[in-house]
């Protein structure tokens, strides 16, 4: 057998054994639609995001030693990025992926314990993760973020937008938004500040919550905690009815009115008054959290 | 003794009974409140329409709460069962849960149903699984916050057996029961759409 025969050999052999083993840095681009779709999937490590001007997903990537194939394909107007990894193995596979999408996309990114961090992005984003952290920006496209335990971080510019921001023990701070949000977490914290809202949906069942927004005209508030403490206070002078009641907690009002007992017997308290020419509606229900209510 | 002693006996007494007082305070008197109750009935249409509204008003907290609590967890069945129907593992039911549920009962007088039991313990079984895939520090952090959530729901039928009809209990169990619910859902959608895609 001659040299040149013995290392075709070698390379034929080690391209057997070990079939799915890749380069460490990897860099991928496909053409894509200026508003398409991008579907993005690693399970651990982090994935950065940037909006650019191109029609172009560009995809540098650290895979992690035993990823199988980084995916990187165009269908129509989806795109699709996955680090692929052996089911079996994937807690101990960390990958890096730093993408940039045409900045009208929309995306649906999705990690098990990856922090995603998202910027300049004008679409639709659909963040799902387990045990990362979700950084992002919005600019008027709906965003829904959930996570398990990590933070999720949601700056946006003050255009109106559907928000639905989800976490399990991780902390939700969301800024600058108006139309609609529906925040929830049971032991992570929240907090909505410097937006404006027509309607707002936030609910606890260990954290805290803090609200300082504009409820608009017509809106509609609703609060609900088991035993996170709730500081309400409206940016501006705010219209509405409120409709607050508490099992267990205190309540303290800075419009006037007074909490009354619900019951001789029994340690509820319940506060119904009306603001202003009370146009819109807020409610706020606790078992064990203690209220605020106020005004800037 | 003879009749006329006997007379002049009973003569004595009727005039020693006669000195006693007529009539004796009683340590705790109900009288007065029983009395205002009847006068306040008594007064027309305003005090009737008052204790008529006192009750109509309990009878409709009851009413409300009864409705809340079908629906509510009519509601619940249909969140476990929805979205779940073609996703619910085989082996699911088998798995004996290590996460210890808690009594799903509104108080001393509801229950959630089979249904919805069935349906949540589909939905808890095919967690357990999910579970396993997420490192020991997520699955600690998932099963503490369940636990959380089912410290709360304990701690509110516990309330509700000293207060059966209060509403914001009934609606802070619902919730809790949901939101139970969705963290569990939650956690299977996340892994699933990671990690078991095939669409991508």
């Amino acid at each position: 057998m001659n040299r040149s025969t013995r290392t075709l050999n070698l390379t034929l052999a080690l391209a057997l054994v070990a079939p799915a083993a890749i380069a460490d840095d990897v860099q991928r681009s496909v053409d894509a639609s200026p508003n398409g779709n991008v579907s993005i999937s690693n399970v651990a490590g982090s994935i950065e995001i940037s909006g650019w001007s191109r029609n172009q997903v560009d995809v540098a990537a650290d895979l992690g030693d035993g990823v199988e194939e980084l995916i990187v394909e165009r269908n129509g107007d989806d795109v699709i990025v996955k680090v692929k990894v052996p089911r079996k193995k994937h807690r101990d596979i960390s990958s890096d992926l730093v993408i940039r999408v045409p900045e009208q996309s929309s995306i649906d990114v999705g990690g098990v314990s990856a922090d995603i961090e998202i910027d300049n992005v004008y679409g639709e984003q659909r963040l799902h993760v387990v045990s990362g952290d979700i950084v992002t920006q919005a600019f008027g496209a709906d965003v829904k973020a959930e996570s398990v335990s990590g933070d999720i971080e949601l700056d946006g510019d003050n255009r109106e937008m559907l928000t639905q921001l989800s976490s399990v023990s991780g902390d939700i701070d969301a800024m600058q938004l108006r139309g609609e949000i529906e925040a929830t977490s049971v032991s992570g914290d929240i907090v909505i500040a410097d937006s404006a809202f027509e309607r707002a949906q936030v609910n606890t069942v260990n954290g805290d919550m803090v609200f300082r927004a504009q409820l608009i005209d017509g809106g509609k508030l609703d609060i609900e905690t088991i035993n996170g403490s709730v500081d309400v206070d409206f940016d501006g002078d705010v219209s509405a009815r409120f409709d607050i009641e508490t099992f267990n907690g205190s309540i303290r009002n800075c419009f006037g009115p007074k909490a009354e007992r619900t019951s001789k017997y029994a340690p509820g308290r319940e506060l119904k008054f009306t603001e202003g020419g009370g146009a819109s509606r807020v409610t706020i229900r606790t078992l064990n959290g203690s209220l605020t209510l106020c005004k800037d | 003794m003879n009749d006329r002693d006997r007379e002049q006996f009973d003569d004595e007494l009727t005039a020693k009974a006669r000195e006693l007082a007529g009539d004796v305070e009683p340590e705790r008197d109900l009288w007065p409140g029983i009395h205002a109750a009847i006068h306040e009935s008594m007064q027309g249409p305003a005090a009737t329409a008052s204790v008529f509204g006192a009750s109509f008003q309990r009878y409709l907290a009851q009413a409300a709460a009864v409705i809340l609590l079908v629906g509510g967890s009519s509601g619940l069945t249909y969140l476990a069962i929805s979205g779940d129907r073609d996703n619910v593992s085989p082996v699911a039911a088998g798995i004996e849960l290590p996460l210890d549920a808690v009594s799903a009962s509104f108080g001393s007088q509801y229950t959630l149903g089979p249904d919805f039991q069935d349906a949540r313990r589909n939905v808890e079984g095919r967690l357990e699984t999910e579970l396993e895939r997420l490192s020991p520090e997520a699955r600690a952090e998932v099963e503490a916050n369940i636990e959380t959530i089912r410290t709360a729901i304990a701690e509110i039928n516990k309330a509700l057996a000293e207060e059966p009809d209060n509403v914001l209990l009934q609606q802070l169990l619902l919730s809790s029961y949901q939101e139970e619910l969705a963290v569990m859902r939650k956690v299977n959608g996340i892994t699933n759409t990671v990690m078991l895609r095939d669409d991508i």
